[in-house]
Protein backbone atom coordinates (compact mmCIF):
# COMPACT_ATOMS: atom_id res chain seq x y z
CA UNK A 1 0.00 0.00 0.00
CA UNK A 2 2.93 2.23 -0.77
CA UNK A 3 1.06 4.11 -3.37
CA UNK A 4 -0.89 5.48 -0.54
CA UNK A 5 1.28 7.84 1.06
CA UNK A 6 0.51 10.28 2.95
CA UNK A 7 -1.14 13.58 1.34
CA UNK A 8 0.33 16.74 2.65
CA UNK A 9 -3.28 17.93 3.98
CA UNK A 10 -3.63 14.61 5.81
CA UNK A 11 -5.76 15.04 8.51
CA UNK A 12 -4.71 14.48 12.20
CA UNK A 13 -7.13 13.58 15.25
CA UNK A 14 -7.90 17.46 15.97
CA UNK A 15 -8.89 18.35 12.83
CA UNK A 16 -12.60 19.00 11.58
CA UNK A 17 -13.94 18.02 8.27
CA UNK A 18 -10.77 17.19 6.17
CA UNK A 19 -10.18 17.64 2.19
CA UNK A 20 -9.71 14.03 1.17
CA UNK A 21 -9.07 13.75 -2.15
CA UNK A 22 -8.23 9.72 -1.51
CA UNK A 23 -10.81 7.20 -2.65
CA UNK A 24 -11.44 3.79 -0.98
CA UNK A 25 -11.29 1.34 -3.24
CA UNK A 26 -12.57 -2.77 -2.63
CA UNK A 27 -11.39 -5.34 -4.05
CA UNK A 28 -14.01 -7.87 -4.85
CA UNK A 29 -12.59 -10.12 -7.30
CA UNK A 30 -9.31 -12.40 -7.34
CA UNK A 31 -7.20 -12.29 -10.46
CA UNK A 32 -7.44 -15.45 -11.07
CA UNK A 33 -11.32 -15.52 -10.50
CA UNK A 34 -11.75 -12.39 -13.02
CA UNK A 35 -9.45 -14.38 -16.03
CA UNK A 36 -11.75 -17.65 -15.59
CA UNK A 37 -14.61 -15.54 -15.54
CA UNK A 38 -14.18 -14.14 -18.92
CA UNK A 39 -12.33 -17.15 -20.64
CA UNK A 40 -15.85 -18.83 -19.34
CA UNK A 41 -17.33 -16.45 -22.35
CA UNK A 42 -15.57 -18.19 -25.38
CA UNK A 43 -15.10 -21.55 -23.71
CA UNK A 44 -18.24 -22.08 -22.89
CA UNK A 45 -20.22 -20.74 -26.26
CA UNK A 46 -17.51 -23.35 -28.00
CA UNK A 47 -18.96 -26.11 -25.90
CA UNK A 48 -22.47 -25.15 -26.47
CA UNK A 49 -22.32 -24.31 -30.67
CA UNK A 50 -19.85 -27.94 -30.91
CA UNK A 51 -22.31 -29.45 -28.05
CA UNK A 52 -25.19 -28.77 -30.62
CA UNK A 53 -23.60 -29.76 -33.42
CA UNK A 54 -22.62 -33.17 -31.76
CA UNK A 55 -26.25 -33.51 -30.37
CA UNK A 56 -27.38 -33.16 -34.47
CA UNK A 57 -25.83 -37.01 -35.10
CA UNK A 58 -28.10 -38.96 -32.70
CA UNK A 59 -30.89 -35.67 -31.05
CA UNK A 60 -32.18 -36.61 -27.09
CA UNK A 61 -35.23 -36.22 -28.02
CA UNK A 62 -36.83 -38.25 -31.10
CA UNK A 63 -40.30 -39.33 -31.99
CA UNK A 64 -41.05 -41.90 -34.55
CA UNK A 65 -40.02 -40.91 -37.96
CA UNK A 66 -42.51 -38.67 -39.85
CA UNK A 67 -44.28 -40.65 -42.31
CA UNK A 68 -43.76 -38.02 -45.00
CA UNK A 69 -40.61 -36.27 -44.58
CA UNK A 70 -38.72 -38.66 -42.95
CA UNK A 71 -38.54 -36.52 -39.92
CA UNK A 72 -37.57 -37.96 -36.08
CA UNK A 73 -35.82 -35.27 -34.18
CA UNK A 74 -37.51 -32.56 -32.28
CA UNK A 75 -35.10 -30.23 -32.68
CA UNK A 76 -35.64 -30.04 -36.57
CA UNK A 77 -39.37 -29.99 -35.92
CA UNK A 78 -38.76 -26.57 -34.20
CA UNK A 79 -36.75 -25.25 -37.39
CA UNK A 80 -39.55 -26.41 -39.47
CA UNK A 81 -42.30 -24.46 -37.29
CA UNK A 82 -39.74 -21.24 -36.86
CA UNK A 83 -39.36 -21.37 -40.45
CA UNK A 84 -43.22 -21.65 -41.37
CA UNK A 85 -44.45 -19.27 -38.83
CA UNK A 86 -41.79 -16.39 -38.15
CA UNK A 87 -42.31 -13.43 -40.81
CA UNK A 88 -39.41 -13.31 -43.36
CA UNK A 89 -38.21 -17.02 -42.88
CA UNK A 90 -40.57 -18.80 -45.34
CA UNK A 91 -37.85 -18.89 -47.86
CA UNK A 92 -35.80 -20.70 -45.59
CA UNK A 93 -33.68 -23.80 -47.70
CA UNK A 94 -33.11 -26.02 -45.20
CA UNK A 95 -35.98 -25.22 -42.25
CA UNK A 96 -35.55 -29.17 -40.25
CA UNK A 97 -31.33 -27.38 -40.31
CA UNK A 98 -33.41 -23.89 -38.78
CA UNK A 99 -32.07 -24.72 -35.25
CA UNK A 100 -28.31 -26.75 -36.20
CA UNK A 101 -27.81 -23.52 -38.46
CA UNK A 102 -28.61 -20.77 -36.24
CA UNK A 103 -27.28 -22.61 -32.44
CA UNK A 104 -24.63 -24.54 -32.97
CA UNK A 105 -21.56 -25.09 -35.34
CA UNK A 106 -24.02 -26.67 -37.81
CA UNK A 107 -25.26 -29.80 -39.19
CA UNK A 108 -23.63 -32.96 -40.81
CA UNK A 109 -19.73 -31.70 -38.98
CA UNK A 110 -19.35 -34.35 -36.24
CA UNK A 111 -15.61 -34.95 -36.29
CA UNK A 112 -15.18 -31.37 -36.42
CA UNK A 113 -17.52 -30.78 -33.59
CA UNK A 114 -16.23 -33.60 -31.67
CA UNK A 115 -12.46 -31.85 -31.84
CA UNK A 116 -13.73 -28.55 -30.67
CA UNK A 117 -16.09 -30.31 -28.06
CA UNK A 118 -12.53 -31.65 -26.53
CA UNK A 119 -10.82 -28.83 -27.44
CA UNK A 120 -13.16 -26.42 -25.22
CA UNK A 121 -13.58 -28.93 -22.47
CA UNK A 122 -10.23 -29.82 -21.58
CA UNK A 123 -9.75 -25.73 -21.38
CA UNK A 124 -13.28 -25.74 -19.23
CA UNK A 125 -12.09 -28.00 -16.74
CA UNK A 126 -8.21 -26.45 -16.32
CA UNK A 127 -10.46 -23.32 -16.29
CA UNK A 128 -12.76 -24.67 -13.71
CA UNK A 129 -9.07 -25.25 -11.53
CA UNK A 130 -7.91 -21.59 -12.19
CA UNK A 131 -11.52 -20.21 -10.84
CA UNK A 132 -11.55 -22.53 -7.57
CA UNK A 133 -7.70 -21.39 -7.27
CA UNK A 134 -8.63 -17.63 -7.23
CA UNK A 135 -11.65 -18.51 -4.87
CA UNK A 136 -8.98 -20.06 -2.35
CA UNK A 137 -6.59 -17.87 -2.82
CA UNK A 138 -8.63 -14.06 -2.50
CA UNK A 139 -10.89 -16.44 0.08
CA UNK A 140 -14.15 -15.28 -2.34
CA UNK A 141 -15.39 -18.62 -1.32
CA UNK A 142 -17.30 -17.59 1.46
CA UNK A 143 -19.32 -14.91 -0.36
CA UNK A 144 -21.05 -18.00 -2.15
CA UNK A 145 -21.93 -20.31 0.75
CA UNK A 146 -25.67 -20.80 1.15
CA UNK A 147 -26.97 -18.97 3.99
CA UNK A 148 -30.37 -20.21 5.87
CA UNK A 149 -31.58 -16.79 5.97
CA UNK A 150 -31.38 -16.49 1.39
CA UNK A 151 -35.04 -18.63 1.93
CA UNK A 152 -36.58 -16.10 3.10
CA UNK A 153 -34.33 -13.40 1.35
CA UNK A 154 -34.47 -14.73 -2.31
CA UNK A 155 -38.21 -14.21 -3.07
CA UNK A 156 -37.57 -10.36 -1.53
CA UNK A 157 -35.00 -10.19 -3.87
CA UNK A 158 -36.90 -11.64 -6.96
CA UNK A 159 -39.73 -9.29 -6.16
CA UNK A 160 -37.40 -6.58 -5.95
CA UNK A 161 -35.87 -7.57 -9.83
CA UNK A 162 -39.38 -8.34 -10.95
CA UNK A 163 -41.26 -4.60 -10.18
CA UNK A 164 -37.62 -3.00 -10.96
CA UNK A 165 -38.80 -1.96 -14.27
CA UNK A 166 -42.54 -0.82 -13.66
CA UNK A 167 -41.53 1.53 -10.99
CA UNK A 168 -39.14 2.91 -13.11
CA UNK A 169 -41.35 3.53 -15.71
CA UNK A 170 -43.79 4.76 -13.04
CA UNK A 171 -40.69 6.94 -11.21
CA UNK A 172 -42.55 4.58 -7.80
CA UNK A 173 -40.00 4.60 -5.20
CA UNK A 174 -38.60 0.61 -5.34
CA UNK A 175 -36.63 0.13 -2.44
CA UNK A 176 -33.74 -2.22 -2.68
CA UNK A 177 -33.85 -5.14 0.19
CA UNK A 178 -31.11 -4.44 2.68
CA UNK A 179 -28.16 -7.05 2.64
CA UNK A 180 -24.73 -6.44 4.10
CA UNK A 181 -22.87 -9.35 2.61
CA UNK A 182 -20.83 -9.44 -0.63
CA UNK A 183 -24.43 -10.85 -2.69
CA UNK A 184 -27.58 -10.78 -2.21
CA UNK A 185 -29.06 -14.12 -1.55
CA UNK A 186 -30.29 -14.45 -5.84
CA UNK A 187 -26.83 -13.70 -6.71
CA UNK A 188 -25.82 -16.31 -4.06
CA UNK A 189 -27.77 -18.76 -5.22
CA UNK A 190 -27.17 -18.41 -9.06
CA UNK A 191 -23.17 -17.90 -8.35
CA UNK A 192 -23.30 -21.04 -6.33
CA UNK A 193 -24.91 -23.26 -8.58
CA UNK A 194 -23.04 -22.54 -11.52
CA UNK A 195 -19.73 -23.51 -10.10
CA UNK A 196 -21.81 -26.54 -9.43
CA UNK A 197 -23.20 -27.05 -12.64
CA UNK A 198 -19.68 -26.44 -14.10
CA UNK A 199 -18.66 -29.76 -11.94
CA UNK A 200 -21.88 -31.62 -12.88
CA UNK A 201 -21.08 -30.55 -16.82
CA UNK A 202 -17.70 -32.04 -16.61
CA UNK A 203 -18.84 -35.72 -14.52
CA UNK A 204 -21.62 -36.02 -17.13
CA UNK A 205 -19.54 -35.20 -20.00
CA UNK A 206 -16.84 -37.51 -18.70
CA UNK A 207 -19.67 -39.85 -18.09
CA UNK A 208 -20.53 -40.00 -21.52
CA UNK A 209 -17.16 -39.88 -23.22
CA UNK A 210 -15.86 -42.46 -21.14
CA UNK A 211 -19.08 -44.93 -20.40
CA UNK A 212 -17.13 -48.48 -19.82
CA UNK A 213 -13.95 -47.58 -17.60
CA UNK A 214 -16.46 -45.19 -15.62
CA UNK A 215 -19.74 -46.61 -15.75
CA UNK A 216 -19.97 -45.77 -12.04
CA UNK A 217 -20.28 -42.21 -13.01
CA UNK A 218 -22.18 -43.00 -15.53
CA UNK A 219 -24.42 -44.93 -12.99
CA UNK A 220 -24.27 -42.43 -10.65
CA UNK A 221 -26.39 -40.29 -13.26
CA UNK A 222 -28.67 -42.92 -14.12
CA UNK A 223 -26.37 -44.78 -16.51
CA UNK A 224 -25.39 -43.66 -20.31
CA UNK A 225 -28.40 -42.53 -21.68
CA UNK A 226 -29.47 -40.86 -18.52
CA UNK A 227 -26.23 -39.13 -18.10
CA UNK A 228 -26.62 -37.50 -21.82
CA UNK A 229 -30.23 -36.03 -20.72
CA UNK A 230 -28.29 -34.33 -17.02
CA UNK A 231 -25.62 -33.16 -19.87
CA UNK A 232 -27.78 -31.66 -22.16
CA UNK A 233 -29.79 -29.69 -19.73
CA UNK A 234 -26.54 -28.54 -18.02
CA UNK A 235 -26.55 -26.85 -20.97
CA UNK A 236 -29.50 -24.96 -20.51
CA UNK A 237 -28.59 -23.63 -17.14
CA UNK A 238 -26.09 -21.43 -18.34
CA UNK A 239 -27.97 -20.40 -20.52
CA UNK A 240 -31.12 -19.65 -18.46
CA UNK A 241 -27.99 -17.96 -16.09
CA UNK A 242 -25.75 -15.85 -18.45
CA UNK A 243 -29.24 -14.25 -19.97
CA UNK A 244 -30.69 -12.30 -16.56
CA UNK A 245 -26.84 -12.17 -15.71
CA UNK A 246 -26.04 -10.22 -18.56
CA UNK A 247 -29.44 -7.62 -18.21
CA UNK A 248 -28.64 -7.08 -14.35
CA UNK A 249 -25.16 -6.13 -14.54
CA UNK A 250 -25.65 -3.81 -17.01
CA UNK A 251 -28.38 -2.51 -15.21
CA UNK A 252 -26.62 -2.33 -11.99
CA UNK A 253 -23.61 0.07 -13.89
CA UNK A 254 -20.06 0.50 -14.50
CA UNK A 255 -19.06 -0.37 -10.91
CA UNK A 256 -19.97 -4.05 -10.95
CA UNK A 257 -18.86 -4.57 -14.68
CA UNK A 258 -15.63 -2.90 -14.08
CA UNK A 259 -14.72 -5.03 -10.77
CA UNK A 260 -14.65 -8.13 -12.50
CA UNK A 261 -12.39 -6.67 -15.33
CA UNK A 262 -10.03 -4.84 -12.82
CA UNK A 263 -11.01 -6.22 -9.37
CA UNK A 264 -12.03 -3.29 -7.78
CA UNK A 265 -15.24 -1.68 -6.85
CA UNK A 266 -15.75 2.10 -5.26
CA UNK A 267 -19.02 0.99 -3.79
CA UNK A 268 -18.62 0.34 0.08
CA UNK A 269 -22.25 -1.05 0.85
CA UNK A 270 -24.30 -2.79 -2.10
CA UNK A 271 -27.30 -2.32 -1.18
CA UNK A 272 -27.74 1.46 0.41
CA UNK A 273 -25.43 2.20 -2.62
CA UNK A 274 -27.74 0.41 -4.81
CA UNK A 275 -30.68 2.47 -2.98
CA UNK A 276 -28.18 6.03 -2.80
CA UNK A 277 -27.83 5.67 -6.64
CA UNK A 278 -31.72 5.30 -7.29
CA UNK B 1 2.96 1.54 7.59
CA UNK B 2 4.31 5.12 9.19
CA UNK B 3 3.49 5.77 12.35
CA UNK B 4 0.76 8.78 11.77
CA UNK B 5 -0.90 6.32 9.24
CA UNK B 6 -2.14 4.45 12.53
CA UNK B 7 -4.05 7.51 13.91
CA UNK B 8 -6.04 7.24 10.86
CA UNK B 9 -9.48 5.12 10.62
CA UNK B 10 -9.59 4.87 7.26
CA UNK B 11 -6.31 2.85 6.81
CA UNK B 12 -6.90 -0.44 4.99
CA UNK B 13 -5.38 -2.58 8.07
CA UNK B 14 -8.08 -1.26 10.54
CA UNK B 15 -10.96 -1.50 8.21
CA UNK B 16 -10.22 -5.28 7.77
CA UNK B 17 -9.46 -5.66 11.29
CA UNK B 18 -12.71 -4.50 12.06
CA UNK B 19 -13.92 -7.37 10.09
CA UNK B 20 -17.25 -5.91 8.75
CA UNK B 21 -18.23 -3.62 5.71
CA UNK B 22 -20.65 -1.46 8.55
CA UNK B 23 -17.61 -0.69 11.09
CA UNK B 24 -15.86 1.01 7.28
CA UNK B 25 -18.56 2.98 6.25
CA UNK B 26 -19.10 4.50 10.04
CA UNK B 27 -15.25 4.79 10.14
CA UNK B 28 -15.61 7.11 7.08
CA UNK B 29 -18.29 8.85 8.57
CA UNK B 30 -16.52 9.20 11.90
CA UNK B 31 -13.23 10.45 10.12
CA UNK B 32 -11.43 12.88 12.10
CA UNK B 33 -12.67 11.80 15.56
CA UNK B 34 -10.25 10.23 18.00
CA UNK B 35 -10.08 6.82 15.35
CA UNK B 36 -9.67 4.31 17.91
CA UNK B 37 -12.38 4.96 19.78
CA UNK B 38 -14.99 5.43 16.98
CA UNK B 39 -13.82 1.76 15.36
CA UNK B 40 -13.58 0.08 18.26
CA UNK B 41 -16.53 1.05 19.78
CA UNK B 42 -18.61 -0.32 16.19
CA UNK B 43 -16.95 -3.12 15.47
CA UNK B 44 -18.51 -6.76 15.35
CA UNK B 45 -16.66 -8.36 18.21
CA UNK B 46 -18.43 -11.92 17.43
CA UNK B 47 -15.69 -13.95 16.61
CA UNK B 48 -15.78 -15.00 12.87
CA UNK B 49 -16.08 -18.80 12.18
CA UNK B 50 -14.27 -20.37 9.34
CA UNK B 51 -17.03 -20.27 6.84
CA UNK B 52 -18.09 -16.50 8.11
CA UNK B 53 -17.62 -13.98 5.17
CA UNK B 54 -15.15 -11.94 5.29
CA UNK B 55 -15.07 -8.12 4.55
CA UNK B 56 -13.56 -6.96 1.07
CA UNK B 57 -9.51 -5.79 1.10
CA UNK B 58 -9.38 -2.12 1.35
CA UNK B 59 -7.62 0.50 -0.52
CA UNK B 60 -6.97 4.64 -0.78
CA UNK B 61 -5.56 5.41 -3.75
CA UNK B 62 -6.14 9.18 -5.87
CA UNK B 63 -8.91 9.27 -8.19
CA UNK B 64 -6.14 9.86 -10.62
CA UNK B 65 -4.57 6.81 -9.81
CA UNK B 66 -7.79 4.94 -9.68
CA UNK B 67 -8.44 6.34 -13.49
CA UNK B 68 -5.09 5.06 -14.55
CA UNK B 69 -5.43 1.89 -13.47
CA UNK B 70 -8.76 1.17 -14.47
CA UNK B 71 -7.90 2.36 -17.98
CA UNK B 72 -4.83 0.25 -17.94
CA UNK B 73 -7.05 -2.64 -16.96
CA UNK B 74 -10.05 -2.14 -19.30
CA UNK B 75 -7.73 -1.90 -22.26
CA UNK B 76 -5.75 -4.81 -21.47
CA UNK B 77 -9.33 -6.55 -21.23
CA UNK B 78 -10.31 -4.93 -24.79
CA UNK B 79 -6.74 -6.61 -25.99
CA UNK B 80 -7.65 -10.13 -24.71
CA UNK B 81 -11.44 -9.60 -25.91
CA UNK B 82 -10.16 -9.24 -29.88
CA UNK B 83 -7.51 -11.71 -29.46
CA UNK B 84 -9.78 -14.10 -28.02
CA UNK B 85 -12.37 -13.22 -30.76
CA UNK B 86 -9.68 -13.87 -33.31
CA UNK B 87 -8.74 -17.17 -32.03
CA UNK B 88 -12.36 -18.54 -31.65
CA UNK B 89 -13.25 -17.55 -35.33
CA UNK B 90 -9.61 -19.10 -36.41
CA UNK B 91 -10.91 -22.24 -34.63
CA UNK B 92 -14.88 -22.60 -36.36
CA UNK B 93 -15.14 -25.08 -38.96
CA UNK B 94 -14.78 -23.68 -42.40
CA UNK B 95 -18.81 -24.11 -42.90
CA UNK B 96 -19.63 -21.98 -40.42
CA UNK B 97 -17.33 -19.25 -40.93
CA UNK B 98 -19.06 -19.39 -44.73
CA UNK B 99 -22.76 -19.35 -43.18
CA UNK B 100 -21.51 -16.61 -41.42
CA UNK B 101 -20.41 -14.67 -44.34
CA UNK B 102 -16.52 -15.35 -44.51
CA UNK B 103 -15.93 -16.09 -48.03
CA UNK B 104 -12.16 -16.86 -47.57
CA UNK B 105 -10.71 -20.04 -46.85
CA UNK B 106 -9.72 -19.91 -43.48
CA UNK B 107 -8.68 -23.66 -43.04
CA UNK B 108 -5.02 -23.66 -41.38
CA UNK B 109 -2.49 -26.09 -41.01
CA UNK B 110 -2.06 -24.43 -37.54
CA UNK B 111 -5.56 -25.10 -36.97
CA UNK B 112 -5.55 -28.55 -37.84
CA UNK B 113 -2.54 -29.21 -35.53
CA UNK B 114 -4.29 -27.51 -32.78
CA UNK B 115 -7.41 -29.46 -32.84
CA UNK B 116 -5.50 -32.79 -33.70
CA UNK B 117 -3.66 -32.06 -30.27
CA UNK B 118 -6.95 -31.43 -28.42
CA UNK B 119 -7.75 -35.25 -30.14
CA UNK B 120 -4.43 -36.79 -29.23
CA UNK B 121 -4.17 -35.49 -25.60
CA UNK B 122 -8.36 -36.93 -25.51
CA UNK B 123 -7.03 -40.63 -26.91
CA UNK B 124 -3.88 -40.17 -24.58
CA UNK B 125 -5.70 -39.91 -21.87
CA UNK B 126 -8.65 -42.86 -23.06
CA UNK B 127 -5.28 -44.60 -22.88
CA UNK B 128 -4.19 -44.00 -19.82
CA UNK B 129 -8.08 -44.48 -18.35
CA UNK B 130 -7.53 -48.39 -20.04
CA UNK B 131 -7.31 -51.21 -17.88
CA UNK B 132 -6.75 -54.40 -19.16
CA UNK B 133 -8.82 -56.06 -15.84
CA UNK B 134 -11.86 -53.45 -15.74
CA UNK B 135 -14.45 -55.31 -17.27
CA UNK B 136 -17.40 -53.72 -18.99
CA UNK B 137 -21.09 -53.62 -17.60
CA UNK B 138 -22.95 -56.87 -18.53
CA UNK B 139 -26.84 -56.61 -18.69
CA UNK B 140 -29.81 -58.86 -18.23
CA UNK B 141 -31.51 -60.15 -21.18
CA UNK B 142 -34.10 -58.20 -20.60
CA UNK B 143 -32.43 -55.12 -20.83
CA UNK B 144 -31.65 -55.79 -24.05
CA UNK B 145 -32.46 -53.08 -26.77
CA UNK B 146 -32.56 -53.20 -30.47
CA UNK B 147 -29.85 -52.67 -32.30
CA UNK B 148 -30.17 -51.25 -35.89
CA UNK B 149 -28.31 -52.02 -39.20
CA UNK B 150 -25.67 -49.38 -38.86
CA UNK B 151 -23.92 -49.87 -42.07
CA UNK B 152 -21.94 -46.91 -43.14
CA UNK B 153 -22.94 -47.55 -46.67
CA UNK B 154 -25.08 -50.21 -48.84
CA UNK B 155 -25.51 -53.34 -46.56
CA UNK B 156 -23.23 -55.95 -48.70
CA UNK B 157 -24.65 -58.80 -50.67
CA UNK B 158 -24.63 -62.07 -48.87
CA UNK B 159 -23.15 -63.75 -51.56
CA UNK B 160 -20.05 -63.12 -49.86
CA UNK B 161 -20.66 -65.56 -46.84
CA UNK B 162 -20.17 -68.78 -48.50
CA UNK B 163 -17.08 -68.28 -49.88
CA UNK B 164 -15.49 -66.08 -46.72
CA UNK B 165 -12.71 -66.29 -45.52
CA UNK B 166 -10.30 -65.15 -42.27
CA UNK B 167 -6.92 -64.59 -43.56
CA UNK B 168 -4.61 -63.59 -40.80
CA UNK B 169 -0.95 -61.68 -41.16
CA UNK B 170 2.16 -60.84 -39.32
CA UNK B 171 2.38 -64.04 -37.13
CA UNK B 172 5.48 -65.13 -35.87
CA UNK B 173 5.70 -68.25 -37.63
CA UNK B 174 5.92 -65.37 -40.93
CA UNK B 175 2.80 -67.24 -41.94
CA UNK B 176 -0.34 -66.11 -43.70
CA UNK B 177 -3.12 -68.32 -42.28
CA UNK B 178 -6.87 -68.72 -43.70
CA UNK B 179 -9.48 -69.72 -41.77
CA UNK B 180 -12.97 -70.52 -42.21
CA UNK B 181 -15.86 -69.86 -40.11
CA UNK B 182 -16.09 -73.74 -39.11
CA UNK B 183 -12.07 -73.64 -38.07
CA UNK B 184 -12.85 -70.82 -35.66
CA UNK B 185 -16.00 -71.98 -33.91
CA UNK B 186 -14.80 -75.85 -33.69
CA UNK B 187 -11.50 -74.67 -32.43
CA UNK B 188 -12.02 -72.20 -30.13
CA UNK B 189 -14.73 -71.93 -27.01
CA UNK B 190 -17.42 -69.47 -27.11
CA UNK B 191 -18.33 -66.43 -24.92
CA UNK B 192 -21.61 -64.80 -24.72
CA UNK B 193 -22.21 -61.34 -23.14
CA UNK B 194 -24.84 -58.98 -23.32
CA UNK B 195 -23.20 -55.74 -22.98
CA UNK B 196 -23.68 -51.96 -24.46
CA UNK B 197 -22.43 -50.92 -27.90
CA UNK B 198 -21.62 -47.14 -27.94
CA UNK B 199 -21.62 -45.16 -31.00
CA UNK B 200 -19.66 -42.07 -31.31
CA UNK B 201 -22.92 -40.07 -32.38
CA UNK B 202 -24.15 -40.35 -28.71
CA UNK B 203 -26.86 -43.47 -29.33
CA UNK B 204 -26.19 -46.87 -27.82
CA UNK B 205 -27.73 -50.41 -27.92
CA UNK B 206 -27.24 -53.18 -25.39
CA UNK B 207 -27.08 -56.73 -27.14
CA UNK B 208 -26.95 -60.07 -27.13
CA UNK B 209 -23.58 -61.27 -28.54
CA UNK B 210 -21.63 -64.54 -28.79
CA UNK B 211 -18.00 -65.42 -30.10
CA UNK B 212 -14.63 -66.39 -29.51
CA UNK B 213 -12.17 -64.63 -27.46
CA UNK B 214 -10.01 -62.27 -29.31
CA UNK B 215 -7.30 -63.18 -26.71
CA UNK B 216 -7.36 -66.82 -27.40
CA UNK B 217 -7.16 -66.34 -31.23
CA UNK B 218 -3.75 -64.40 -30.00
CA UNK B 219 -2.42 -66.98 -28.25
CA UNK B 220 -3.18 -69.70 -30.81
CA UNK B 221 -2.17 -67.98 -33.43
CA UNK B 222 1.05 -65.68 -31.69
CA UNK B 223 1.46 -62.45 -33.69
CA UNK B 224 5.22 -61.22 -34.27
CA UNK B 225 7.12 -60.15 -31.32
CA UNK B 226 7.34 -56.62 -32.36
CA UNK B 227 3.76 -56.53 -33.00
CA UNK B 228 1.36 -53.75 -30.86
CA UNK B 229 -1.00 -53.40 -33.23
CA UNK B 230 -3.99 -55.30 -35.63
CA UNK B 231 -5.39 -53.75 -38.82
CA UNK B 232 -8.56 -55.30 -38.73
CA UNK B 233 -10.42 -55.08 -42.32
CA UNK B 234 -13.23 -55.81 -44.38
CA UNK B 235 -12.96 -56.12 -47.93
CA UNK B 236 -16.49 -56.78 -48.37
CA UNK B 237 -17.85 -52.88 -47.39
CA UNK B 238 -19.24 -51.22 -49.74
CA UNK B 239 -20.30 -47.25 -49.89
CA UNK B 240 -23.89 -45.54 -50.33
CA UNK B 241 -24.21 -46.26 -53.91
CA UNK B 242 -22.94 -49.78 -53.10
CA UNK B 243 -19.21 -49.29 -54.40
CA UNK B 244 -16.38 -51.51 -52.72
CA UNK B 245 -15.04 -49.50 -50.11
CA UNK B 246 -12.92 -51.45 -47.90
CA UNK B 247 -13.38 -51.12 -43.81
CA UNK B 248 -9.93 -50.96 -42.32
CA UNK B 249 -9.68 -50.07 -38.55
CA UNK B 250 -6.42 -50.07 -35.78
CA UNK B 251 -6.80 -52.13 -32.41
CA UNK B 252 -4.17 -51.68 -29.96
CA UNK B 253 -3.21 -55.38 -28.71
CA UNK B 254 -3.84 -54.25 -25.40
CA UNK B 255 -7.30 -53.75 -26.03
CA UNK B 256 -7.45 -56.83 -28.52
CA UNK B 257 -6.56 -58.83 -25.07
CA UNK B 258 -9.38 -57.39 -23.18
CA UNK B 259 -11.42 -60.85 -21.94
CA UNK B 260 -14.83 -59.04 -23.22
CA UNK B 261 -13.10 -58.44 -26.88
CA UNK B 262 -14.77 -60.82 -28.99
CA UNK B 263 -14.83 -62.50 -32.82
CA UNK B 264 -18.44 -62.39 -32.57
CA UNK B 265 -20.15 -65.52 -34.68
CA UNK B 266 -23.78 -64.91 -32.86
CA UNK B 267 -26.34 -62.37 -32.53
CA UNK B 268 -29.20 -62.93 -30.12
CA UNK B 269 -27.90 -66.84 -29.90
CA UNK B 270 -28.72 -66.78 -33.54
CA UNK B 271 -25.08 -66.82 -35.89
CA UNK B 272 -25.26 -62.99 -37.23
CA UNK B 273 -26.81 -61.83 -39.78
CA UNK B 274 -25.24 -59.77 -42.90
CA UNK B 275 -26.65 -56.68 -41.40
CA UNK B 276 -24.70 -57.68 -38.49
CA UNK B 277 -21.24 -58.88 -40.07
CA UNK B 278 -21.84 -61.95 -41.03
CA UNK B 279 -20.41 -64.80 -40.17
CA UNK B 280 -17.51 -62.67 -38.00
CA UNK B 281 -17.50 -59.56 -36.66
CA UNK B 282 -15.21 -57.51 -34.23
CA UNK B 283 -17.16 -56.94 -31.34
CA UNK B 284 -14.97 -54.77 -28.80
CA UNK B 285 -17.14 -52.48 -26.21
CA UNK B 286 -14.71 -50.52 -24.56
CA UNK B 287 -14.12 -48.87 -27.95
CA UNK B 288 -16.60 -46.78 -29.94
CA UNK B 289 -19.01 -48.48 -32.50
CA UNK B 290 -16.90 -47.49 -35.15
CA UNK B 291 -14.08 -49.99 -34.44
CA UNK B 292 -16.79 -52.95 -34.25
CA UNK B 293 -15.60 -53.98 -37.77
CA UNK B 294 -18.30 -56.20 -39.63
CA UNK B 295 -17.66 -58.84 -41.64
CA UNK B 296 -14.13 -59.28 -41.15
CA UNK B 297 -11.69 -60.53 -43.60
CA UNK B 298 -8.26 -60.06 -42.77
CA UNK B 299 -6.12 -59.36 -39.25
CA UNK B 300 -2.87 -57.82 -39.89
CA UNK B 301 -0.43 -58.05 -37.03
CA UNK B 302 1.58 -54.52 -37.51
CA UNK B 303 4.74 -52.49 -34.95
CA UNK B 304 3.73 -49.14 -36.09
CA UNK B 305 -0.26 -47.66 -35.58
CA UNK B 306 -1.91 -49.16 -38.98
CA UNK B 307 -4.32 -46.52 -41.03
CA UNK B 308 -7.77 -46.01 -39.74
CA UNK B 309 -10.74 -45.36 -41.51
CA UNK B 310 -12.64 -42.77 -39.43
CA UNK B 311 -9.61 -41.27 -38.18
CA UNK B 312 -8.41 -39.97 -42.00
CA UNK B 313 -12.21 -38.62 -41.69
CA UNK B 314 -11.37 -36.52 -38.70
CA UNK B 315 -12.44 -38.84 -35.77
CA UNK B 316 -10.51 -40.15 -33.14
CA UNK B 317 -7.66 -42.93 -33.43
CA UNK B 318 -7.47 -44.70 -29.99
CA UNK B 319 -11.83 -44.49 -29.62
CA UNK B 320 -11.22 -45.99 -25.96
CA UNK B 321 -14.34 -45.08 -23.53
Amino acid sequence: MSHSATPANKPNSTSTLPHRPHVLVFRRHHLLVRWSHWLNVPILLGLILSGISIYWASPVYQHKPDPTTGNFDVAADIGIWISAHVPGLHQYSRPPDWIYNHMSLGPGMLALALRLHWLCAYSFILNGLVYVAGLVMGGGWRSLLLRRTDLSDSPKMFWYYLGFPFAKLTRRRWPHPHFNTKYNALQRAAYFSIPVAGFLSITTGWAIHKPMQFHWLAAIFGGYNAARVWHFWLMWLYIAFVVPHVILVLADGWDSLRSMIVGWSTKVKRSEAIANER
Amino acid sequence: MSDDQKSDSLQPEEIRSTGSLLSAKCARQTDGGPSSVAVGSLSIKKPQGFFDERSLPATEMTPGRLRYLTRRDVLLFGAGAVAALTGAGFLLPQDTLSRLGVRQNMDSPGKEWLLNKALRIDDDVAEVLYSGNRRVPTYAKSQITPLKNNYNGATPDPGYVSGWNLTLEGLTSGLSISLDIRNLTSRFSVHEQITRLVCVEGWSAVAWWGGLRFDDLLRAYPPMSQANWARVESSVNLDASGNPDPYFMSLDLATARHPQTLLATHFKGQPLTVDHGAPLRLLVPVKLGLKNVKAITRITYVAEEPRDYWAERGYSRYDGI
